[in-house]
């Protein structure tokens, strides 16, 4: 055991995290570094899994069920740096750009338009499903409710099915070829929301409004079946069986 | 490959976000005609002008810059690969 052997100190610790003097770069050098933030970066993440992957090795456990980073500080600088981003754009956006003052609203004149919020416009579609409100023979063709109610009955029926989708389905896949029918059923729900959004403006398109009226129903089945189908033949295949694979490590069902 | 992606899509925010800054001061007539692209100042005085040329030049350098990161270096990159291997 020699003086120099760099393994062995004198206080009995190994070597050591604090270079020695005359390895610590200076201020000159350390500016010098131009790949310094991504070096960094690709350090730290390296250092993070490497420390993962020991505490895998060192666990009782056979195999840990979630793979992901901790929320502290992974999770929390990349939120906090997307976070300054929209907030930096809104404070230049609402800084530079020059205000805009409506007229005042006047309340004894009807607007031409009457709509709601563009994101509830798929609700304002549902309550004009009249045509499909059912005339019961056995009434002598008269409908059992008001075509008013029955939109609003409609609401409560596209509420129920997104409630009780999660207790058909769980959610334990990873990505959408793994369970096509219900990644087809997800893409004929959205398909459904924006062809009522456009049923609640059919005044506004230039469609027959018959015609807008077919499409808020059909255009969905016909995007569930599409989906489900390039799933279904996305199933086979070298890729598939190789992410199938990697992707052995999933969330708990 | 993330590294030129994210340069273009800086390239792309800030250069919009710019002409978005002077657009809706010269080419906003009114909050409820076009907005953005409405048509310019009749008569633009200097100040005018040179926003004008700014918000222009903005524009195109977000567009080509974003193209730049996204199409040309990678694909001059492969371009170089595949030339160096054959």
């Amino acid at each position: 055991m020699s003086d120099n052997d760099p393994q062995t100190e004198t206080d009995g610790s190994g070597p050591g995290i604090v270079a020695p003097d005359d390895e610590v770069p200076t201020w000159r050098e350390r500016k010098e570094r131009t790949t310094g933030l991504s070096r960094l970066t690709y350090e730290y993440f390296e250092r993070a899994r490497r420390e993962d992957q020991d505490l895998r090795q060192e666990s009782s456990y056979v195999e840990r069920d979630v793979l992901g980073f901790p929320s502290w500080p992974h999770e929390t600088v990349r939120n906090l740096a997307i976070g300054s981003v929209f907030i930096g754009m809104l404070l230049f956006l609402s800084a530079t750009m020059p205000p805009h003052l409506g007229d005042p609203a006047n309340p004894a004149e009807t607007p031409e338009i009457i709509l709601p919020d563009w994101y509830l416009y798929w609700s304002f579609g549902l309550l004009q499903l009249g045509p499909i409100n059912p005339e019961l023979t056995i009434l002598g063709g008269e409908k059992i409710m008001s075509d008013e109610l029955y939109g609003v009955l409609a609401n409560a029926v596209v509420f129920g099915a997104i409630a009780v989708i999660p207790f058909l389905n769980k959610g334990g896949a990873r990505r959408p070829v793994e369970q096509p029918f219900w990644s087809s059923v997800g893409v004929a729900g959205v398909t459904f929301a924006f062809t009522t959004s456009a049923l609640a403006v059919d005044n506004l398109l230039p469609i027959d409004p018959n015609i807008t009226f077919d499409l808020t129903f059909l255009l969905p089945l016909v995007a569930g079946a599409v989906s489900y189908a390039v799933l279904k033949t996305m199933r086979e295949g070298y890729m598939y069986n190789l992410n199938q694979r990697y992707y052995r490590l999933r969330p708990p069902r | 490959m993330a590294d030129e992606f994210v340069k273009g899509f800086a390239i792309l925010t800030v250069g919009l976000l710019v002409w978005m800054m002077f657009a809706s001061w010269f080419n906003t007539p009114s909050f409820y005609e076009a907005q953005l692209i409405g048509p310019g100042p009749e008569d633009p005085t200097t100040y005018e002008a040179i926003a004008l040329i700014v918000k222009d030049a903005m524009l195109a350098f977000a567009i080509f810059g974003a193209l730049t990161f996204w199409v040309i270096i990678p694909a001059s990159r492969r371009a170089r690969e595949y030339y160096a291997t054959n």
